[in-house]
């Protein structure tokens, strides 16, 4: 079987169609995920009575269980609560949760790293917890935290392909559902892995500049 | 509860078979994680950059790709894998990517003065892999590979995707079966349940890792309490 750029030619519409809804649901995911984690966050190092164990256990049932089982109760099971969402949205609130837990862990991470002597001095200088966590613990945490929430960030891309379980026409579908039809498997899994490959390095070249630029203030 | 109790025997065989799907999978992970993170760290630079190359490629494609590309791709070269086989081979080039990483930081972590310590003693260089570097750097690599054996075992679902019948795709099949047959939809309580006892397996395997980290960190002191002793730096000595 000859590798055939013509039929990629031909494809590439569709496979475009893909990588953009791949793009949207996860630069969506991704920002809701890091307002999850910070939220999060916040809660566990601020001791929040009740919801802070709430918080530590979503954190473990996340990271103890499989995300296509995440998706497929979110997606499947949901519904027989009376919460009927989108293809869309399911795989947003999925991988959002997926995700979120992992930031929180990140962020707290970070947080920790904030000593105790600076909250007390934020605190004798009569700031709020709400304050303190914004004007001081938060930029200093997203630094040194930064890593990780990236690197988060970055599996959650490449999670987005666990969507074309449920059917969301997102890049891996198309690629399966034209393989299914037309027998290309050398060309199409060629195209989506270079397509991924792409994105993914694209992030963490940026993600390694972003760091950097962040880290100015820090180095010596 | 009724479903549950139905169709235990299936359920049961669903787990079996995940486990075996993970265990496979850390058997070649661990096997190919450890020669090609030993290769790492060796002086050649154009190891070092194979490795680098084969760590990327796997971690940065998404796992379900990598699945679905085994499984339809072996065929093309005459290579009729099963499922299983299939699901082992791109899991095991999945986990064998993040086991490499985890090998090579351990064994870069070993402190520089072991290594210079045990070549002016002598010892050959897989002598000093074997007895010196090796032990020391297995501490900081088991807790991780630990972590790693939850990824997988979570990972094992996507079998469900290319048609093993382990343990997710068992629920799925009940699903299926039940709306089919009883004219209702469990997917709640069923995908609930999945979830639940996935939890149980993983949630016990990352106790345990988290058990042996603190083990492990605890014997590398095996100094009395009380008293200290403060390592030399070997640039020190006279």
């Amino acid at each position: 079987m000859e590798f055939d750029f013509g039929y990629l030619a031909a494809q590439w519409p569709a496979l475009m169609r893909g990588l953009w809804l791949t793009i949207q649901v996860s630069a969506l995911s991704i920002v809701l995920s890091i307002a999850v984690g910070l939220c999060g966050a916040a809660v566990r190092v601020l001791q929040v009575p009740v919801l802070d164990k709430v918080v530590v256990g979503y954190v473990e049932v996340i990271r103890n269980t499989p995300l296509l089982a995440q998706l497929f109760f979110i997606f499947y099971g949901l519904p027989g609560l009376g919460l009927r969402l989108s293809l869309f949205w399911s795989g947003v609130l999925s991988l959002t949760l997926w995700a979120g837990a992992y930031q929180i862990e990140n962020i707290r991470g970070g947080l920790e790293t904030v000593g105790k002597g600076l909250r007390e001095a934020a605190f004798s200088l009569g700031l709020s917890p709400w304050r303190f966590f914004r004007l001081v613990a938060a930029p200093m945490a997203v630094r040194v935290g930064l890593p990780s929430m990236l690197n988060t960030s970055i599996s959650l891309l490449k999670n987005s392909s666990y969507l074309q379980a449920i059917g969301l026409a997102e890049l891996t579908f198309v690629a399966i559902d034209r393989i299914s039809m037309d027998f290309r498997t050398i060309e199409m899994f060629a195209a989506i892995c270079v397509i991924y490959l792409a994105l993914v390095l694209t992030l963490s070249f940026f993600a390694s500049r972003l760091e950097y630029r962040l880290n100015t203030p820090f180095r010596t | 509860m009724e479903l549950l109790i139905k169709n235990l025997p299936f359920i049961l065989q669903g787990i079996g078979m995940t486990l075996s799907l993970a265990l496979a999978t850390l058997f070649f992970s661990t096997l190919i994680a450890f020669m090609l993170g030993t290769l790492a760290t060796l002086r050649f630079a154009w190891l070092r950059i194979a490795v680098k190359i084969y760590v990327e490629l796997f971690r940065d494609i998404p796992l379900i790709v990598n699945i679905f590309f085994v499984f339809f791709v072996a065929p093309l070269f005459g290579l009729e894998l099963s499922p299983f086989a299939a699901v082992t081979v791109g899991l095991s080039l999945w986990g064998s990517a993040n086991g490499t990483e985890i090998v090579r930081a351990g064994l870069n972590a070993v402190p520089k003065h072991q290594w210079q310590s045990a070549a002016a003693l002598g010892l050959k260089g897989w002598e000093v892999y074997l007895f010196i570097a090796g032990p020391q750097a297995l501490r900081s690599i088991l807790p991780p590979f630990v972590g790693l054996l939850t990824l997988l075992v979570q990972a094992t679902s996507l079998g469900a995707l290319v048609g093993v019948t382990e343990f997710f795709k068992v629920g799925q099949i009940i699903v299926e079966r039940t709306t089919m047959m009883e004219g209702w939809n469990p997917a709640f309580t069923v995908y609930g349940a999945v979830l639940l006892i996935y939890f149980i397996i993983c949630s016990t395997l990352s106790g345990f890792g988290r058990w042996l980290e603190r083990r492990l960190k605890a014997d590398r002191s095996r100094v009395a309490p009380g008293t200290s002793v403060v390592e030399q730096p070997v640039t020190q000595l006279p």
